[in-house]
């Protein structure tokens, strides 16, 4: 993705810290279709997906003080990214205004994103997919999505979550699992 | 394969079970590989970006290079040292002389020699104000003999010398 791109992470944040809007434009553009597609994944609902996505870049412009250019920029991203999502999950699950399955999918079918005029099928599998997500707890679902949609390697999953390697693979095999039963009996229904 | 195998390695006794696990995992990879995500509207990425830039802390130059000015512990402790002793001689009513106060040494000298001690300075100045170049001398006429005490000074410009004897 860098290749794209002639300045490095690490210079446009040193400009974003001197205050350089430009290079924070620079920056995010570069990053934002990852952010969202992990907030999308791990959040699930489309309504919420933007406000989660705002807030890691809130935290992101705040925070980029105490980024040391000696580490992944990307890394410290995915991790602000992945607990961010976590936290704003959790958060959206307690609270009293949670709404089933069931109004997501209505929300899916709807929203600007996904039109209405899709074949029925797809959106349909979407869905099952979506459930499926749904049903795994909310770390599981993060370690799975980072290693199978994102491709990144297992040692830094287990660094953005903070547990260990052995932990990260169980949450993956336990997804695997979880996700075959579900998709296969709902799929199938 | 190679790292659904190495998820799965103890969950199977042979590679025909571990092959046939795999393959019916099969379709839910493929599911999962339909699962797309939306994409952001770039209106709404804007958006995004401008109410994330605008929210982060708007400090000042000036504020930031004198926070990064105290956040050195030991410069701080001096500055806090300095500022406590001048506070220390206000409260005091003492003025602070800085262009350089006199040392130890000018406060009271002492002249040696083997058998006596000279002291003057600014201390016995002070202390005997009325006489001009005051000094006290301490000597003794041998190494067994007592001490004997006398001020020397002089009066009206040198001319009246007064030796006393203390």
């Amino acid at each position: 993705m860098n290749q794209q791109y002639p300045v490095s992470d690490e210079a446009l944040i040193e400009a974003v810290k001197k205050g350089d809007r430009n290079a924070a434009a620079w920056l995010y553009n570069r990053h934002i279709d990852r952010i969202h597609r992990i907030c999308c994944r791990i959040v699930l609902d489309p309504l919420q997906v933007q406000d989660c996505v705002q807030e890691v870049w809130l935290k992101v412009f705040r925070n980029i003080d105490r980024f040391q250019c000696s580490k992944s920029f990307a890394a410290w991203l995915n991790t602000v990214t992945a607990n961010t999502a976590i936290d704003y999950y959790r958060k959206w699950i307690k609270h009293d205004n949670h709404v089933g399955s069931d109004d997501i999918r209505a929300r899916a079918m709807t929203t600007d994103e996904n039109p209405g005029d899709r074949k029925l099928d797809g959106a349909l599998i979407q869905q099952r997919i979506r459930e499926a997500l749904e049903k795994i707890s909310v770390n599981q679902r993060t370690a799975f999505i980072l290693r199978y949609y994102e491709d990144l390697p297992v040692a830094e999953i287990a660094e953005t979550l903070g547990c260990s390697e052995g932990a990260v693979r169980t949450h993956i095999r336990r997804s695997l699992l979880a996700l075959r039963a579900k998709l296969a009996g709902k799929l199938n229904q | 394969m190679e790292e659904f195998e190495e998820l799965f390695h103890d969950s199977f006794e042979s590679q025909e079970e571990l092959l046939s696990e795999y393959n019916s995992f099969l379709s839910t990879f493929e599911r999962l590989d339909q699962a797309a995500v939306p994409e952001l509207s770039s209106r709404r990425k804007a958006q995004i970006f401008k109410q994330s830039w605008q929210g982060r802390p708007q400090e000042s130059s000036w504020f930031l290079i004198l926070l990064d000015f105290f956040r050195k512990p030991a410069l701080t402790f001096a500055i806090g040292i300095v500022t406590g002793c001048i506070l220390m001689s206000v409260v005091m009513n003492d003025s602070i002389d800085l262009a350089g106060t006199a040392s130890a040494d000018e406060l009271l000298e002492v002249e040696h020699t083997r058998y006596s001690q000279t002291y003057k300075g600014k201390i016995i100045d002070d202390f005997y104000s009325e006489f001009e170049n005051p000094e006290i001398v301490v000597e003794k006429a041998g190494e067994t003999a007592p001490e004997q005490r006398t001020f020397h000074g002089t009066l009206d410009n040198g001319e009246i010398y007064v030796v006393w004897n203390l």
